[in-house]
């Protein structure tokens, strides 16, 4: 009976209901808006960082995460391979070989990051040739070809055909250097290693750097991004060697992880803040509507009615109020978040994120865009009539029957 | 009827004097700030009424009829002195045994009929049962039963505000009277009703009086009442005076 008169009570000021339910419809649409496009965006920019860039899991030599060295390598990569092929939930790897050195197009020079790449795997994993904005990608054979990053191509001059000579240290001592002819130039949305990226065929750089097949990084990517950690522990497992390090992206790029969740935190303040101005506004109609129905309260205590069931009346109320909001946001939310999951939002200008272009903000359409918002409006509309059930059930029969 | 004045008893005495006493009060005073000054709405009232009584509260407006009626009742706390219920002291009881005493044992009539507007008159008369836990068969049956002894046949689906003021007033009788308390207080209960209407629902409820021995207390300026009661308490400036048998 007591949610028989709640939601009857929900049909007597119906203005007054409407007006409530669309703050809570505002405030869910709002807060599922801001979860679907964070989602969406950092879902972009996680899988543009770890897809493109450095995979979602990284095997090193124990140490070189945070020192990288030309001499911390991984001796035997194809056992590392194999072992890392056969473990469940991996879709590719690839391993890379990195060195320092000095770049020379013609008269003009800079420094520059040699990167040593098995061209079929790395297309693979990391979709390489997608980032050959010029000319060609690699042959797949060690042709002593080199492709170099846009920005890198801009400071020495370089051209597609051009000549790149490079001057560095092999791992034993010597110096090393040789010339390599430029197929293409890469554009990778990342700023960074566009300036200072020059990729070899792997033989090619393990011949310069004297690595003797060797490699400094195995990049694997996974089917599942959510499976990452578990895949992690599998492969360090497996291979059972202290001297590997098996590192998931969240490791490998440490600052750009925190910065995100930095980042995440402040979306988590200001859906805090959507949801005070709707709880406010709540509160305001929620006692209003206490004050007026003061005299009823004060008639069904006088006719037995317990204190606790008042206070559930007035509770049950704002609840009922919240779950038909809830329902019509959730549509309303996800109907938005869809849309922007196509269209997008573009920006006026392009924007950079952990050294990624982004050009559009897009929403995405998830669990947590839908229950999130759910939970946060049923329990801050539950909070929200505390206060008032309190009131009405603390109400003294005679003084609420004096009321008109 | 016996008619017991204890004004000057002890309240041990007043416990255990008359097992039929339902209602005896002690030094019951009432102070209320009307814009900041006091006002002594009560003034040390001592009154014992027993079981079956038909008792009308009369006096001016003002001299504390209502206030008394919600204090026995337990709506409202006195500022000073003691009220004992069916032997319970009321001022002991926390606010969950104080609305289960009600809804067991008191039925109100109000004046202003005080109907639960989004409920159906069917609704309004079993509610209180509905806080009992009595089984719904029962409700139904006993809730038509009381409209048909109130003459209000037929209008068990209808709201408060598809009744005239003389049917809401009934239905509010109904709904004291449904459970079967042991007292019924009413405020005034003729005073929105034409005479007809009143001498009607004054008849229906001097017969159930008798045939059930349930305790009757009128607060009313009705000269029918008046004539129909079996003890007059007149009430002036919150003191009885005085207080007849009949």
């Amino acid at each position: 009976m007591i949610f028989k008169i709640a939601f009857r009570n929900t049909f007597r000021q119906k203005r007054r209901t409407i007006l409530t339910g669309l703050a809570m419809v505002v405030g869910f649409t709002l807060l599922s808006l801001t979860i679907g496009l964070s989602d969406g965006a950092y879902g972009n920019i996680i899988t543009m960082f770890t897809r493109n860039r450095i995979g979602h899991i990284q095997v090193h030599r124990d140490g070189y995460l945070d020192k990288p060295s030309l001499y911390k390598t991984i001796d035997d990569l194809s056992a590392v391979g194999e072992v890392i092929q056969s473990t469940a939930g991996v879709e590719a790897w690839t391993p890379r070989a990195y060195g320092a050195g000095l770049g020379s197009v013609g008269e003009k020079s800079t420094a520059i990051q040699i990167i040593g790449v098995d061209v079929a795997r790395e297309t693979e994993a990391t979709r390489f040739d997608q980032k050959v904005v010029e000319g060609n990608t690699l042959a797949e054979t060690p042709s002593h070809e080199a492709v170099i990053g846009k920005s890198l191509a801009k400071i020495v001059a370089a051209t597609v055909g051009s000549e790149i000579v490079i001057v560095s240290q092999g791992a034993d001592g010597s110096i090393a250097n040789d010339v390599y002819k430029i197929v293409g130039i890469v554009e990778s949305d990342d700023d960074a290693t566009d300036r200072i990226g020059c990729y070899l065929h792997i033989e090619d750089a393990q011949e310069l750097l004297v690595l003797n097949g060797r490699v400094h990084e195995i990049v694997v990517i996974v089917s599942n991004i959510n499976q990452v950690d578990k895949i992690t522990r599998a492969i360090e497992t497996q291979l059972n060697d202290p001297t590997l390090d098996v590192a998931p992206w969240q490791v490998v790029a440490k600052s750009f992880y925190r910065a995100m969740q930095t980042d995440q935190q402040g979306d988590a303040i200001s859906r805090l803040v959507i949801m005070l101005i709707v709880a406010i506004g709540v509160l305001n109609t929620v006692l209003m509507s206490v004050l007026e129905r003061t005299r009823e309260y004060g008639v069904l205590k006088a006719v037995g009615t317990k204190p606790m069931q008042v206070f559930w009346l007035v509770v049950c109320e704002v609840v009922i109020i919240a779950l038909a909001s809830i329902c019509v946001g959730a549509i309303l939310g996800a109907l938005v978040n869809y849309l922007l999951s196509i269209y997008g939002i573009t920006y006026p200008e392009e924007i950079t994120y952990g050294g990624m272009k982004l050009k559009t903000l897009y929403a995405v359409v998830n669990v947590r865009c839908l229950v999130i918002p759910a939970i946060t409006v049923l329990v801050s509309a539950a909070i929200v009539s505390l206060f008032p059930a309190i009131k009405a059930a603390r109400i003294m029969p005679a003084k609420a029957m004096r009321t008109h | 009827m016996e008619v017991t004045n204890i004004s000057g008893s002890n309240s041990e005495n007043l416990k255990t004097t008359l097992e039929s006493d339902v209602i005896v009060t002690e030094g019951v005073t009432k102070v209320y700030a009307a814009d900041g000054i006091p006002v002594n709405a009560l003034n040390g009232i001592d009154l014992t009424i027993q079981s079956g009584e038909f008792t009308a509260l009369v006096g001016p407006s003002g001299s504390g009829k209502t206030t008394f009626l919600n204090i026995i009742s337990g709506l409202d706390n006195p500022t000073e002195g003691t009220v004992w219920l069916a032997g319970k002291v009321l001022s002991e009881m926390s606010g969950n045994e104080l609305s289960d005493f009600r809804r067991d044992n008191i039925g109100f009539i109000f004046q202003a009929y005080n109907l639960i507007p989004v409920l159906t008159v069917e609704e309004n008369v079993e509610y209180i049962m509905l806080l009992a836990g009595v089984p719904k068969a029962e409700r139904h049956t006993r809730v038509i039963a009381m409209l048909e002894a109130v003459g209000l046949t037929g209008v068990a689906n209808r709201m408060p505000t598809q009744l005239s003021g003389g049917q809401q007033q009934r239905v509010a009788i109904a709904r004291a009277m449904v459970s079967e308390p042991a007292i019924i207080l009413a405020d005034e209960p003729t005073a929105n009703l034409d005479s007809k209407t009143g001498a009607d629902l004054l008849e229906m409820m001097r017969r159930l009086n008798e045939e059930t021995g349930m305790t009757f207390i009128f607060s009313t300026h009705d000269p029918m009442v008046m004539a129909g009661a079996t003890r007059l308490i007149t009430l002036r400036d919150g003191r009885i005076d005085p207080d007849e048998a009949r």
